[in-house]
């Protein structure tokens, strides 16, 4: 009987012991790459950036010297930042706005919604690799499509857009622009939400199409227009290969397309100042927070959260 | 509402004919599709015409057609695209794998399993997400070095079954907890342990969100080219990407044809899958806010 009792007792705590096992067991993959890929390398940039390091010799420490060189004296920073604001403030807002009319618009219950769903969809799945980005510097060249439409229906002779140092950024507008797709289909699921009696009820009172539009459908979605804007934001900020394909991976012409992610990359792989790039990351990763943050804060005066 | 009506103009009052704004809506999003569409079209049609007629008309019909531009840009490296796009499907095939088996574990662990610290891990699962990966970006790249990693595909594909992708732990979280606990508590009345009821019930279970994570991490593998720019240094190694790129440097835009006949086969897997799994990528987006 004593044997029995051995096993009574040992039982629950073989079992716990055993179901912490299979927890960390299944979580191990991930947790290996959370500290090894993830935590680990965080802290070292943290480290880099507060350092001189170029693989040639070991971490020079300076202090806070490459944020101050960052705010104060490097004059490509700013190229960079003048180019992805500039990116960000007029793609994120523009892309929303087609999203929403063509979502709008679509679900107005017309038939064949599946079909321009599908279409609308295409440009953004197929995002941003370097076919696209070649596509549209063809699309914008001196020769290109917009310049033949241009030419045959006003007989104005267009510049080449992407070599000029004025229009170049805005090409790279128009690409965020024609990917509008997810965006659409979230707010199309969102469009969904909206109880149909709603509206009923509204045109019950005479309330106008725009009306509605703008007392129902636009408060009721303030939801998703905020997380379609906050994603969408994040994902400007780390634009990245249009910018490399259109410019040869200068920024150019004259730092004009210099997009952030594209200076860091410079920074480090080109001219290997790793620690100069790793402030740089740092600092993107501030910038991003800072902007998400005041989102959130900015939030509670324009969201409606039905509660 | 009263005063809403009271305030209404005139126009605005009278309701529109409902064929004609139905009939406005179907032009608008007929000309909004041929915009959407016409630079794709233009690049595929542009790849079948000869050369000189490329740039001669808009028309989106060769009057010519010739695959010729797809045997230039084959051969038009010192490496055949075919290698490189062999690269490509290797790395992208491999990133799948890794994210299905790693992240679906993850995921298991999180839902279903009760250990010391779930939660917390959970918050700082949810925080990677957040972080850019550029703040992480220059040691691993270091790491990778030092491992002698660099010019192999294994920066590309190790860190992929780390799980390093925790989205899409996320998403197969969401999936997870809506599969009914009873399941795996009549499973583990019968005597199955946590790895019968993961092989044995979630995973049989979760074959739509292990889809949507398939696709989307092919695709996203295939369109990368960051990774591999900073990662691969010859040629022979170059995902197809990286070979588009340096075929733009090479040709110097002096052949248009081969370079969009190029473009259009890098394209061509992505536009594949969308055509087959339509409806799962457009509800993956529609459930989750998926990006791209």
């Amino acid at each position: 009987m004593a044997v029995d009792e051995t096993l009574h007792y040992r039982a629950p705590v073989w079992s716990r012991l055993r179901g912490q096992l299979a927890g960390y067991g299944f979580l191990s993959p991930w947790l290996i790459g959370f500290f090894a890929l993830t935590f680990g390398p965080a802290v070292s940039s943290l480290y880099l950036s507060l350092t001189d390091y170029s693989l040639m010799s070991s971490p020079r420490w300076v202090g806070a010297g490459n944020y101050v060189q960052i705010a104060q004296v490097d004059p490509r920073f700013r190229a960079a930042m003048n180019v992805t604001f500039t990116y960000v403030l007029l793609s994120v807002p523009l892309k929303l706005i087609f999203a929403l009319a063509i979502a709008v618009l679509l679900n107005k219950g017309l038939k064949g919604l599946n079909w321009f769903r599908a279409i609308f969809y295409l440009p953004s799945l197929i995002g941003g690799p370097v076919a696209i980005a070649v596509l549209w510097r063809q699309v914008f060249a001196s020769d290109g499509i917009i310049n033949q439409v241009l030419m045959s229906v006003f007989g104005y002779e267009g510049p080449s857009w992407i070599a000029n140092p004025d229009t170049a950024i805005y090409t790279l507008v128009a690409l965020a622009v024609w990917q509008f797709g997810s965006s659409m289909i979230i707010f199309l699921a969102g469009l969904r939400q909206i109880p149909q009696d709603m509206y009923e009820a509204a045109s019950i009172d005479g309330a106008s199409r725009t009306r509605q539009f703008f007392k129902i459908t636009l408060p009721l979605l303030t939801p998703v227009i905020f997380f379609n804007a906050v994603i969408l934001t994040i994902d400007a900020f780390k634009a990245f290969t249009p910018a490399f394909v259109i410019s040869d991976g200068s920024g150019g012409p004259i730092d004009s397309t210099l997009f952030y992610t594209l200076y860091l990359y410079q920074e480090a792989f080109m001219n290997f100042r790793f620690g100069y790039a790793s402030a740089l990351a740092w600092v993107l990763v501030a910038i991003i927070a800072g902007f998400t943050a005041l989102s959130f804060f900015s939030a509670k005066y324009w969201v409606h959260y039905d509660d | 509402m009263t005063d809403a009506t009271a305030t209404l103009s005139p126009m605005e009052a009278a309701t529109q004919p409902k064929g004609l704004t139905r009939a406005f809506a179907y032009a608008a999003l007929l000309a909004m599709s041929f915009v959407m569409l016409y630079p794709l079209l233009w690049m595929i049609s542009s790849s079948f015409k000869p050369e000189n007629q490329i740039f001669s008309t808009g028309s989106l019909i060769p009057e010519t057609f010739t695959a010729d531009a797809y045997r230039r840009g084959w051969n038009g490296l010192s490496v055949s695209f075919g290698w490189m796009f062999l690269n490509s499907l290797v790395i992208s095939v491999l990133a799948v794998v890794g994210n299905l088996i790693s992240c679906s574990m993850a995921a298991y662990a999180f839902t279903r399993l009760q250990f010391k610290g779930r939660k917390f891990w959970f918050a700082l699962m949810l925080g990677t997400m957040m972080l850019p990966q550029h703040a992480v970006l220059i040691p691993q790249y270091l790491m990778f070095l030092n491992f002698g990693w660099v010019n192999t595909i294994l920066p590309l594909v190790v860190p992929k079954f780390l799980a390093i992708d925790a989205f899409f732990i996320f998403l197969m979280v969401q999936f997870f907890r809506g599969i009914p606990r009873e399941l795996d508590e009549a499973a583990l009345m019968d005597g199955a342990g946590p790895l019968r009821i993961f092989f044995r019930i979630i995973l049989p279970l979760s074959t739509p969100v292990l889809a949507t994570a398939a696709v989307f991490s092919f695709i996203w593998t295939w369109d990368d080219f960051f990774a591999p720019l900073i990662y691969l240094n010859d040629i022979e190694k170059y995902t197809a990407q990286l070979g588009l790129r340096t075929f733009v440097d090479a040709t110097a835009q002096s052949d248009w044809g081969a370079l969009l006949a190029m473009s259009t086969l890098t394209v061509l897997p992505i536009f594949l899958l969308f055509v087959m799994f339509q409806r799962l990528l457009i509800e993956g987006v529609a459930t989750t806010g998926m990006k791209r």
